[in-house]
């Protein structure tokens, strides 16, 4: 199924990731590397991951507000910040014309984790009722919705390495049903204990060296968040502001299982429904698993002609804003064509076309 | 743009009065409910000890919440095979604990400093029982797991409409499933949320909530389709409407502006005036704050026809199944239009003065049910509004 039509243009970039906050720090990142995983900080979890350590949110999220915010919601909060501004928007006045669509991997589980541990342990005595409200995976959408004074629909996916795919697709359906003028599209994700205990125990992660696509050695995770402002391109011009990417297309098949053929098969179709024009840019899922990289090179091996893919995963980590990474990176360099390929180890696989891709904002 | 219309072919029920639709719909119209003892969990420091608990346990291979979809599904498709593209099938699913229990008992293993069983829990994303039920259906279409709290399965219901009447789709399966967990017990109990006896929707003296669990899932197809292949139709899905209060992380709007815009832009969705509307199925969660809020917000959408609609709440017989919550009161609302009655709100012997509106107290009601609008709101002051329609024959 795909969302398609030249109508919908990105106005507002926001990022947030392991390499620095903004627009130029990715960029650069994306350039020249290196890949920014660490010894993560114990609060963080034990091992290796691409944390965002140089993250700054003072002067931007008030100090009372910080405190009540679990970790991606601080990260969702300076992302939409830095959208709004790259696109001239002031979402107030719009109120219930601005939704928010958001995907996430492991949104509202770091505060899981921290409401379960001292839960299990002590019982109700242990239990935040501060903590608890962030346990739900909504938690950064109603954050945003408040600090930004955003009142139109909203919703929150959670669909693995792609959830912030589907909430794009969300997003388009809303703009283009006339519900809302703009839309703010959000990947975000935050590392956590827990979750390092359960990736380091499914023996998945890269134990040595970096990760690297067709290597086999396995992934390693990340944090942060990346804000996409959807707007219909009418509206956009109407208000002078000046689109980064038109967004051309999007498409999803999901496979039966978890079988990689079928997986193969699914991300295929995606990727073909959208078209098979020429591409002057490619931006992959690949992350050094295994089980997400053959489904790529299986894709690069069908389409010679198609330029070789720029994996982000293997510098900013998997996670790290569930697919919203990818889209983040298809947005960081100027091209008239760039293809955006999603795999995931189950479900719903995608591909976005992006077109008109430029550097400057509004 | 023209729309297809979309009706409900397919219902399956798996609750804690029953585990399958007609003996939960008897059950819920003779004034049952499904409240009991909380023994699924054991948390004896816990001041409530009431939830609405399913007679089925988790399988070797299969969480509880799986096991429950994939019954729900079976009694949706009630035999129906779909054919066709598999790539027009979508499954949509509104989720909230999810997975939860089974990171509870990993985390409970490495706090005792066993090796726990990541496999199983990296295994267990939210989008599982949305795979499981797309296997079972081999529907390799869209598929989403929504994750908006208590509105999730709602919202699950409108984004399959919103396929299906685009004409992108052939059939759609959408609901969701949610079984008992610690972190959400503990979670409202220390929110002071949770009402120790069993919960009173609507009345003076309400405090709070019951957790509930159970699945709802529901079969969605084109009206053309449907009557081609001389399928049953329960009803027709007209619309959602959506929005947020920006208001508060947890409470409410008290004037319910946001919870009233949904319901309006289902309305408009739908084609309906305030005055079409008999029924609402009410979000209705016994917390002080939500009760009279929603009762607000009815008013505020409907106006003077507010009088005039009957309001129920799920929440009386089930508890709050969360993420599924949505569903369960959709699943009422379309089995009050096929047969015209009105379940009841359960023990609203006092009711509150500031819900000043036909909740249906005690008894089932029969009456002509021609539209409904179906609320869930959530944390994040996340509102949704489901428009459905009464089938007719044309």
């Amino acid at each position: 199924m795909s969302t398609s039509g030249t109508d919908l243009v990105v106005t507002g970039l926001g990022l947030v990731l392991p390499c620095g906050d903004g627009i130029t720090a990715a960029r650069a990142s994306l350039a020249t590397g290196p890949p920014c995983f660490v010894e993560l900080p114990e609060a963080l979890g034990a091992g290796r991951g691409a944390a965002c350590t140089a993250f700054q949110p003072a002067g931007i999220i008030p100090p009372m507000q910080l405190r009540r915010l679990d970790r991606p919601s601080r990260f969702a909060w300076v992302a939409a910040h830095q959208a709004f501004q790259d696109a001239g928007l002031d979402p107030k006045p719009l109120g219930e014309r601005v939704a928010v669509a958001v995907g996430t991997m492991t949104g509202g589980s770091e505060a899981s984790e921290a409401f379960m541990r001292p839960y299990l342990q002590r019982g109700p005595e242990g239990a935040s009722p501060m903590v608890f409200p962030n346990t739900v995976a909504n938690a950064a959408s109603g954050h945003l919705a408040l600090a930004f004074g955003l009142k139109g629909p909203s919703a929150t996916f959670v669909d693995r390495e792609n959830a912030a795919f589907a909430a794009l697709d969300q997003a388009a359906r809303w703009l283009h049903a006339d519900l809302v003028d703009a839309a703010l599209v959000l990947g975000v994700d935050g590392l956590f204990p827990l979750l390092m205990d359960v990736c380091r125990g499914t023996r998945l992660l890269a134990r040595h060296g970096l990760p690297e696509v067709g290597s086999g050695r396995g992934f390693l995770p990340g944090e942060g968040a990346q804000a996409f402002l959807l707007e219909r391109r009418a509206s956009a011009e109407a208000r002078g502001a000046r689109p980064r990417a038109t967004l051309a297309g999007l498409a999803c098949r999901s496979s039966l299982g978890h079988a990689r053929a079928a997986r193969t098969e699914a991300l295929a179709a995606a990727a073909t429904a959208l078209g098979e024009a020429s591409l002057d840019r490619r931006i992959g899922g690949g992350s050094g698993l295994s089980d997400l990289d053959a489904l790529e090179a299986a894709l690069a091996a069908a389409h010679p002609h198609w330029p070789t893919a720029v994996h982000p995963k293997t510098l900013w980590g998997e996670f790290t804003g569930s697919g919203g990474q990818l889209l983040a990176a298809a947005l960081l360099e100027p091209a008239a064509r760039t293809l955006v390929t999603a795999p995931a180890s189950a479900g719903a696989q995608f591909a976005a076309l992006l077109e008109g891709v430029r550097l400057e904002g509004s | 743009m023209s729309r297809s219309r979309v009706v409900v072919t397919g219902l399956g029920m798996v609750s804690s009065l029953a585990l399958d639709r007609e003996a939960t719909w008897a059950a819920m119209l003779s004034g049952q409910d499904g409240l009991g003892p909380l023994t699924r969990l054991h948390l004896p420091a816990e001041p409530a000890q009431i939830a609405g608990q399913v007679s089925l346990a988790a399988g070797r291979h299969q969480t509880l919440c799986e096991r429950m979809a994939l019954r729900a599904l079976a009694e949706a498709l009630d035999g129906f095979q779909p054919h066709g593209d598999p790539a027009r099938l979508g499954v949509f699913q509104g989720a909230g604990t999810s997975g939860l229990p089974v990171a509870e008992a990993f985390l409970e293993e490495r706090l005792a400093g066993r090796r726990g069983l990541a496999a199983e829990t990296a295994s267990q994303s939210p989008c599982t029982v949305a795979d499981t039920l797309a296997l079972h259906l081999g529907a390799t279409g869209p598929r989403a797991t929504v994750m908006n709290a208590c509105s999730s399965s709602l919202l699950a219901l409108g984004m399959a409409w919103e396929r299906l009447a685009a004409g992108e789709l052939d059939l759609a399966l959408a609901g969701g499933a949610e079984g008992l967990c610690r972190t959400t017990y503990g979670g409202f109990s220390c929110l002071k949320a949770v009402d120790p006896r069993k919960c009173r929707p609507f009345s003076r003296d309400r405090a709070g909530l019951n957790l509930g669990e159970g699945a709802v899932q529901l079969l969605l197809e084109p009206l053309e389709r449907a009557q081609a292949r001389g399928a049953i139709i329960f009803a027709e899905v007209l619309g959602y409407g959506a929005s947020m209060d920006a208001h508060h992380p947890t409470a409410p709007h008290p004037e319910g502006e946001g919870a009233a815009r949904a319901m309006t832009q289902a309305l408009r969705a739908g084609g309906l005036t305030p005055a079409d509307i008999d029924l609402i199925s009410a979000h209705g969660t016994a917390t002080p704050a939500n009760d009279g809020a929603e009762c607000l917000a009815i008013r505020r959408a409907l106006g003077a026809a507010a009088d005039q609609v009957s309001v129920t709440s799920t929440k009386s017989q089930f508890g709050h199944t969360l993420g599924s919550a949505g569903a369960f009161g959709a699943a009422s609302a379309i089995l009050a239009l096929r047969d015209q009655v009105v379940s009841p709100t359960l023990r609203l012997e006092d009711p509150d003065p500031h819900c000043d509106l036909d909740c249906t107290a005690l008894v089932a009601r029969e009456r002509t049910v021609r539209a409904a609008l179906v609320n869930a709101f959530a944390f994040g002051g996340n509102n949704l509004s489901l428009a459905l329609g009464r089938w007719e024959g044309r």
